[in-house]
Formats: structure tokens, C-alpha cells, sequence
């Protein structure tokens, strides 16, 4: 029998969900934006700003959320990756993906109540969310309000390396975004870690 | 009549003709300084008192200076006008304003744009007509080409060249009555639901609110971009104005990489180069950023080409993991 263990405050839950919910939103609104083609039919365009703007201000205010509840829980340090060996561990971590998980072997860095990530993991999710997604964040918001933006850079309008940054900043989201879905499946059965982020509840 | 015949007379005819035909202004051959020099010479004598300088110092006594104040103009702003290298009196005609007070009958006799304009004036007319400008009750006898464009501050597309300031411009033209109650009312037709009422001025906020940000749109693009009919690539934009219904309302016809902003806005730039930096449309760069016309199609084809690869890595990722799994089990089983 599995051994289960209370690791994902309600917070977290609602957090990580909206957040997922909102990114997906993003994704195909700013699809339908960037690649807007009378060829390629997505979401209506004037449709499609409208509930980017509105999806992108919520994100805005999950972030927000997100980041004082992380202080005031000290959930925080839980995205710090943590010296010495972290190298090592990476290294273990990904032989396991690489190797490790097709022969069956177990997880080389089981889930605790006190680490809940690896150091893998943890490398990631502190990039993607202390380094991406501020930017992601910073570049949308001076996006919707241009004249947060220089004037002209290099002769050409100070929107454009805001807008490129956005670009780059949301593709490396939606290319984490892809990976940590199918990682999603990689836990003690493939749905296990889908329930534990909707129950709170850690399987091993 | 013989074939032969009717070219002699078509000829004849022309010759006749052409003496009459008053001077086209687009073809007209570039003024000599000399005569650019002897002309603002004689604006002088104009600004002495029609402008700020002459109203503050009056050369004479007894100015009517709330008249002047309605008529001042300043010369640096008509000097770079496409009119400022003429002499005021080429309108203004010269026999009314030789002595103070001027004539009365001297505004009437400014003379009409189409004296030297006859040419686009007759090309642009059938436009007009079927503009909103035009179709309006009582509308049309009030309009004149000074209506839209201001002959002392209007520089055409060519010389303005900064698509900032053409829009500033041209955008100047709607809104100085779209965007005022009063001036708006002096030209506003009976109200249709209404009769015997003038018709009130829309709400400019109101009747654009479908349109995501616009006042960002206000600021990087001209009214007419929606407000007039599609143009072909080279040809300028139509005299007619499209009212509300039948104006653009297809975001990507300026959002896309074909976007038409490339014949309209940025048809001046047509000759600049196009592809700057790898960017689609990068003229427009210059001063806009166009989500879906302002692409870099290199940088997108890595993003896309990163995209398929992260899908087809966990694909392939799950698949091996599915047959390894299934080659275990099996193995336990044996």
C-alpha cells in the first residue's frame, strides 16, 4: 500500500489552477494575436485582445497573490535551490528522466512535507517563476500601457523590445508549461500527481 | 468626319484649350528661392499685424484685435506648409487687401482651391460626393476642401514623412470636428429620428468602443486607415468617407503580415526598405510596434520549430516509457 502525505496547502491549489487556467488562455489569445492570419482562424482578433488583457491583468493579480502568500507561508524556500551538490543531484535527476524512469527504478529524490521539490525542479520552477514570468508579467503590462515605453530604440519604436521580450518570455512559459504537464504523468501512477494537486494529498 | 479629321480636331481643340486650364499644382515646377524670398517679403507685410507679434505690437492704432485674433497666423508654421512659399495675396486677392480697413468683400473673393487644384479637384469630386460628408442632408453645401484641410498648416505625406506627424495631422482634420460639440454642431445635419433638431455629435468614445485600445489606435494610425474604401497599392486614399457601418471593422486588414497600412499610412515609405533586421514590414517599426504586421518570421519559425520539438520530446519521451513499462510487465508475467 502507498503512503500518503498532506504536502499542498489549499492556497497552493487554487493558485496553481487558476494559474494553469490562465496561461492556457494566454496561449491561445496571444497565438491568435501574434500569428494573426485571415488563414489561420483562431480567436476572433478584437476577441482575442479583449480576453488577453482581461486574462493577463488576473495573472497579474494571481502573481501578486502568489508572491506574499509564498512569504507570508514560507513556502518560498521551497523554490530556492539549495547548495551544496546541487550539480550532483541535477545530474542524478536527470539520468532518472533520461534512463532511470524507462527500467522502472523509483524516484531518486522521493517527495517530502519539508522538500517538495528536487533539485531539478526546483532550478526550474525559481527560473520560470522569480525570473520568466515577471518579465512575462512587467513586458505585458507596459505592452497595455505604451507609454510606460521608450520612445525609439535603435530608430525603432520602444515597443518593439518589449513586445520581442513577451514574445520570448511567454514561449519559454508555454514550452515549460508543455514539459510540466507530461511530468505531470511521471508520478507513482500517471494520475497520481493530477490528484495530488486537486486533493493535497502526496502519494508515494 | 474622318478619322484623320477628328485627331486635327481633338488636337485643335486642345491647344485651344490649354491656355485656359488653370495651373496644376502637382505638376507645377519647383519655386526658385528667389521668388520663395520675394514672397515671404510680402507675407511680412501681412504678419505685421495677422500674428501673435502684430497683436501684441499693433503697427496702427484703432486694430480691431479680436478679428485679428481670428485671422493671425504665424510663419513658422505656414513657411513649411506646402502653401508656404507663396504669396498670401495669391489667395488672398490682392486688390482687396492693398489698404486698411480691407474690403469686406475680400474674404469672399479668397480664391478657391480648385484655381490651381482643378485637375485632382475634378478626379476627387465623384469620391466626395459618395462620402458621409456628402450623403448627408444640407451637409455638402457647407463643406469646402478647407473643411479637412487646413491651407496654411498642411503638409502633404511626401514632406511630412514621420507617420507620427501625419497622423497628428490628418487625424487633426476629423477631430476638430468629431471631437467637438460645437464646431460639430455647425455642420451637423437634421436628427433622423428628430426632425427639426440638429443631429448631436456621437460620442467618439462611445462609437469605437469595440475597437481594443483606442486611444492607442488614435495616436499610431488616421481615422481615414477604417474611414475610407480599400486602395490599391501606389494609388492615394479616396475622398470618401465611410460612416460607421460601412467602415473597416477587420482587425487583421492592418494586423497581419499583407497589412494595408503598407498602401496607406506607410505608402510614402514604399521604397525604403521593407525587411529591416529580418522584420516584416519594419518601415512601420519606425514608429509602431503592429502585433501580427511587425513580425520577425526567422525568430518564428525557431519558436515554432522549439514548440514542435518539446511536443514531439514528450511524445516520444511517453512512448518509450509506455513500451518499456509494457516490456516489464511482460517480463514479470513470463
Amino acid at each position: 500500500m502507498s503512503e500518503r502525505v498532506y504536502l499542498l496547502p489549499l492556497w497552493v491549489r487554487l493558485w496553481h489552477w487558476t494559474n494553469a487556467l490562465l496561461i492556457i488562455t494566454l496561449t491561445i489569445t496571444g497565438i491568435s494575436l501574434h500569428f494573426a492570419d485571415p488563414k489561420l482562424p483562431l480567436v476572433e482578433f478584437s476577441l482575442a485582445a479583449r480576453i488577453h488583457d482581461i486574462a493577463g491583468l488576473a495573472l497579474v493579480a494571481a502573481y501578486a497573490f502568489f508572491a506574499v502568500a509564498n512569504i507570508v507561508s514560507g513556502n518560498w524556500w521551497q523554490y530556492v535551490p539549495k547548495p551544496p551538490g546541487i550539480i550532483d543531484r541535477c545530474m542524478v535527476q536527470a539520468r532518472w528522466y533520461l534512463w532511470g524512469i524507462f527500467q522502472g527504478e523509483p524516484h531518486p529524490y522521493p517527495v517530502t512535507k519539508e522538500v517538495n521539490f528536487n533539485a531539478m525542479q526546483a532550478l526550474v520552477y525559481w527560473f520560470i517563476m522569480y525570473i520568466m514570468m515577471p518579465t512575462l508579467l512587467v513586458t505585458g503590462l507596459v505592452f497595455m500601457f505604451p507609454q510606460f515605453a521608450p520612445e525609439h530604440v535603435f530608430g525603432m519604436d520602444g515597443l518593439l523590445p518589449v513586445a520581442v521580450l513577451h514574445y520570448l518570455t511567454g514561449t519559454a512559459i508555454v514550452l515549460f508549461m508543455i514539459a510540466h504537464m507530461y511530468l505531470g504523468t511521471t508520478g507513482h501512477t500517471v494520475t497520481t500527481m493530477f490528484k495530488t494537486m486537486i486533493t493535497g494529498w502526496h502519494e508515494h | 468626319m474622318s478619322w484623320r479629321n477628328s485627331i486635327a480636331a481633338a488636337v485643335l481643340g486642345l491647344i485651344c484649350f490649354l491656355p485656359a486650364v488653370p495651373v496644376l499644382a502637382a505638376d507645377a515646377a519647383p519655386v526658385d528661392q528667389a521668388t520663395i524670398e520675394q514672397n515671404r517679403k510680402a507675407n511680412a507685410e501681412c504678419y505685421s499685424c495677422h500674428s501673435a507679434a502684430g497683436i501684441k505690437n499693433p503697427p496702427k492704432a484703432g486694430l480691431d484685435l479680436g478679428k485679428l485674433k481670428d485671422s493671425r497666423l504665424e510663419p513658422e508654421v505656414f513657411n513649411p506648409s506646402d502653401h508656404g512659399v507663396m504669396d498670401c495675396r495669391q489667395c488672398h486677392a490682392k486688390n482687396h487687401y492693398a489698404e486698411y480697413p480691407h474690403a469686406e468683400a475680400g474674404k469672399a473673393a479668397t480664391s478657391p482651391c480648385t484655381e490651381c487644384h482643378a485637375a485632382k479637384s475634378l478626379r476627387l469630386e465623384p469620391q466626395f460626393n459618395a462620402s458621409v460628408h456628402a450623403k448627408n442632408k444640407g451637409l455638402k453645401e457647407k463643406f469646402t476642401c478647407s473643411t479637412c484641410h487646413n491651407a496654411h498648416v498642411s503638409i502633404v505625406q511626401k514632406r511630412l514623412k514621420d507617420p507620427a506627424k501625419i497622423v497628428a495631422q490628418d487625424n487633426h482634420g476629423c477631430l476638430e470636428c468629431h471631437d467637438s460639440d460645437l464646431i460639430f454642431a455647425k455642420f451637423a445635419p437634421d436628427g433622423e429620428k428628430t426632425p427639426g433638431t440638429k443631429k448631436k455629435r456621437p460620442d467618439i468614445d462611445a462609437i469605437h468602443d469595440w475597437l481594443p485600445n483606442a486611444k492607442a489606435h488614435w495616436n499610431a494610425v488616421r481615422c481615414i486607415e477604417c474611414h475610407t474604401p480599400a486602395v490599391a497599392e501606389g494609388k492615394m486614399l479616396s475622398h470618401e468617407i465611410l460612416n460607421k457601418e460601412k467602415a473597416e471593422k477587420k482587425c487583421l486588414s492592418c494586423h497581419s503580415a499583407n497589412s494595408t497600412l503598407k498602401v496607406r499610412l506607410y505608402r510614402h515609405m514604399v521604397k525604403e526598405e521593407q525587411q529591416k533586421y529580418g522584420f516584416t514590414n519594419s518601415v512601420m517599426l519606425s514608429t509602431s510596434y503592429i502585433i501580427g504586421a511587425t513580425r520577425h518570421p526567422l525568430l518564428d519559425s525557431i519558436i515554432i520549430a522549439l514548440a514542435v520539438a518539446t511536443l514531439l520530446g514528450v511524445l516520444l519521451h511517453g512512448a518509450i516509457r509506455i513500451v518499456m513499462n509494457a516490456r516489464r510487465n511482460k517480463g514479470k508475467s513470463q
